[in-house]
């Protein structure tokens, strides 16, 4: 649920990017989600729909790029990427002498504007 | 056109939230923001706390809830300062709900001030509010596999009390999976059982918070 201020702080951080540069519409806004950032992409759309209503990002979509888990393995030396959203031990060896260095993301990347 | 755009989203959030942390650091106080789940136990954690600490540590506590007061009365009973925040629907206390009340706490009296967010497992794990650290509750009535369901309030803790151990002859719960999955999650978490009813277990947590405060 905490999806809606998400959609919030996105969208005023897009149509304050698009003014600075003198443009008047957002077409796209796109974003890269980590699987371990507790978002999920479905109710980050939603909200992003229900709020972009009378900006200038009304006509605006919204395109989620998901972030993997990744991480690298001290004992090992293996760097590895998970499937699930959270890792428990490397997948390699099963040692707990890892370090995560993606899949918490959260962040606006591109804006297409006019 | 396109714009490349590097930004966090909640950037503006994490903003307020270093404003926030240099207004609690700059009146000499040590801020925990508390979270769990509906029902496990937060408001009576502080009122054990707050009873066990009173004669040692000033302690003053923002309230957050979506609605109510029920919990600030009972904060105000044990005469210390506390300010209730009632997020009108929001699932989590944001940066700014903090600032804007930040006023109505005798800051630079206070050695402790304990946040308790809303309760709900998912979404105060992800906001900032210029805490020193988190700290969160699960009562072994939640069930032992908490750990796993909700990663994130796990990796994201300081410290994890596992509450209502009063409860656990009458429980099919596997206490030893919530700490092992926990450190798995994070190996640097620090866990108490304790029982906020029986008081087994308090000594140590408030130890341990006198520590962070000296």
């Amino acid at each position: 649920m905490h999806e809606v201020s998400i959609a919030d702080s996105l969208l005023k951080i897009a149509v304050d990017e698009c003014k600075k540069n003198g443009c008047r519409i957002i077409l796209n806004v796109k974003v890269c989600i980590g699987k371990a950032s507790g978002v999920m992409p479905e109710a980050l759309l939603f909200a992003f729909d229900a709020l972009k209503a009378e900006t200038i990002a009304e006509g605006a979509t919204l395109t989620i790029e998901e972030v993997p888990v990744a991480g690298h393995c001290s004992a090992c030396n293996a760097d590895f990427t998970a499937p699930e959203s959270y890792v428990l031990c490397c997948p390699q060896c099963g040692s707990s002498a890892y370090t995560l260095h993606e899949g918490r993301e959260l962040d606006i990347k591109e804006l297409e504007v006019e | 056109m396109k714009l490349k755009v590097a930004s966090k989203i909640l950037d503006a959030n994490e903003r307020i939230a270093r404003d926030n942390r240099k207004i609690f650091s700059d009146a000499g106080v040590y801020v925990i923001n508390l979270m769990s789940s509906p029902g496990a136990g937060k408001t009576s954690l502080l009122e054990t706390t707050i009873t066990a600490l009173k004669n040692s540590l000033k302690v003053g506590v923002i309230e957050g809830d979506v609605a109510g007061t029920d919990d600030a009365i009972r904060i105000d009973r044990l005469g210390v300062p506390v300010v209730q925040i009632n997020t009108g629907g929001a699932c989590h206390l944001d940066a700014n709900m903090i600032y804007e009340v930040l006023g109505d706490l005798p800051l630079s009296g206070l050695d402790i001030l304990f946040i308790e967010n809303v309760g709900n497992l998912v979404c105060p794990a992800e906001f900032k509010v210029g805490e020193d650290i988190k700290v969160m509750i699960l009562s072994i009535a939640e069930g032992h596999d908490k750990p796993l369901k909700y990663p994130l309030m796990f990796q994201e803790s300081a410290a994890l009390i596992i509450n209502k151990m009063d409860l656990k002859p009458y429980l099919e719960v596997d206490v030893e999976k919530i700490k092992r999955d926990a450190l798995s999650l994070n190996p640097s978490i620090r866990i108490f059982e304790l029982s906020c009813k029986s008081g087994e277990g308090v000594e140590q947590w408030t130890a341990w918070l006198q520590t962070l405060t000296s």
